[in-house]
């Protein structure tokens, strides 16, 4: 899984719009999945730092948890209903959010962006 | 370069005792159908429908921005008001309106909230329509989230509310469209969204006056797409099986805002609602 969130943090820095979009993140969110816990620092924006946890000693801003099927449903190029947005997850109890929901929501299109840049691009007929 | 077939205008009307300058768009000729925008929104979100030639041959579709949504304004004193929509108010403004622009009869078809209050009207004044087509619309929905983030000084409501309802959107909607979508949301004024919700998530009333609907003077057709988390198929399905006669159709490839988010998508679908619909008023 840390692979995974590895690749993303690569493809956020090569993403111009995202990174201004976050420029006022900096943050640490923590990411559960299953009995694996990551903990992603954001810098301005920047995904600075991808930790495995867990860790005693790293405080977080707010929570994401899930399992691995969910993530691996959510991350396909045309997920199924319910699985197509972190909210979708938390409305079937595959997803969980906790602690700062506010500053998460005030950062909601960044954080759901930076979720999602691990799903591949699909075509789409107009 | 090609020139639209929709026009806009502007009309005040009477709301709670004082002026609404409402600004409302048409097109077509032949059966009035009346089509109310989600909350947060406004009459953009049926363009596509309204520039479909082979519908607006016999429809004549008519979009309004509610007060206080995209170029209807506030009413007078509203900076020191707080917007919070009422059934009632919302019953009242789509009656004047009505009234104003002298339609007989009109089928009523609106999205999300505005699906809400066409079943509210199914129910207390079916006599001034001829059907209703509810579109994401079911009996009640409790907020699972605070509607109050989305009106704060210290964040912009709009961007905060647009990324809540993107969860709405299907991925099968065209990315253009999906990000035309959301514009709207980021658009509306400061504290419209939280008091659209505030109607949407809060009044029950609907629940009780489902059985008073009688389909068979006004037909009531529900459609809801699969990609819904606010009004999911079974929300709708319980809505639909509370009115006799009902029916309902479900779209496995759309969300919350069909006809915005995926305009070919849902255009079977609303034909299909259409042909249910009484041809004259």
């Amino acid at each position: 899984m840390i692979e995974v969130f590895r690749n993303i943090q690569a493809q956020l820095n090569e993403t111009p719009h995202l990174l201004r979009l976050g420029r006022l993140f900096s943050e640490t969110v923590l990411i559960e999945v299953g009995e694996d816990q990551l903990y992603l620092t954001f810098e301005k924006g920047q995904l600075v730092e991808v930790i495995p946890g867990p860790s005693r000693k790293t405080p977080w801003r707010f929570a994401f948890r899930t399992d691995a099927e969910a993530l691996e449903k959510f991350w396909q190029p045309l997920p199924e209903a319910k699985f197509h947005d972190i909210f979708g997850l938390v409305t079937i109890g595959r997803g969980k959010i906790d602690g700062d929901i506010l500053c998460l929501v005030k950062n909601l299109r960044f954080f759901k962006e930076v979720m999602a840049l691990a799903r591949p691009a699909h075509e789409v007929a107009a | 370069m090609s020139i639209e077939p929709i026009t806009g205008r502007y009309v005040t009307i009477t709301v709670e005792g004082a002026p609404r300058r409402i600004y409302f768009e048409e097109a077509g000729q032949g059966r009035a159908v009346v089509c109310l925008h989600t909350a947060g929104a406004d009459t953009r979100q049926w363009r596509h429908l309204m520039n479909d030639a082979e519908i607006t041959a016999n429809n004549r579709l008519i979009a309004f921005d509610m007060p206080w949504h995209g170029k209807s304004l506030p009413p007078e004193g509203f900076e020191t008001q707080e917007y919070m929509l009422t059934t009632e108010a919302y019953m009242e403004t789509i009656l004047a309106l009505i009234d104003a622009l002298d339609l007989d009869r009109p089928v009523l078809s609106g999205c999300s909230m505005g699906g809400r209050i066409a079943l509210q009207l199914a129910a207390l004044r079916p006599e001034k329509f001829s059907g209703f087509i509810a579109i994401e619309a079911s009996d009640f929905q409790p907020a699972w989230y605070d509607i109050d983030w989305f009106d704060r000084p210290d964040a912009h409501g709009g961007e905060m509310g647009a990324a809540l309802v993107s969860a709405n959107i299907s991925p099968y909607a065209p990315k253009a469209e999906r990000e035309n979508t959301l514009w709207m949301f980021k658009q509306s004024g400061p504290g419209i969204f939280r008091g659209d919700l505030s109607f949407y998530t809060r009044d029950d009333s609907l629940i009780a006056r489902l059985g008073g609907i009688h389909t068979a003077q006004t037909p009531v057709h529900i459609i809801v797409g699969a990609y819904d988390l606010t009004c999911t198929p079974q929300d709708a399905k319980r809505t639909a099986d509370a009115i006799a006669g009902a029916t309902l159709a479900v779209m496995d490839e759309l969300g919350h805002f069909p006809m915005s988010e995926h305009p070919v998508g849902f255009r079977p679908f609303f034909v299909d609602a259409l042909s249910k619909m009484p041809s004259q008023g």
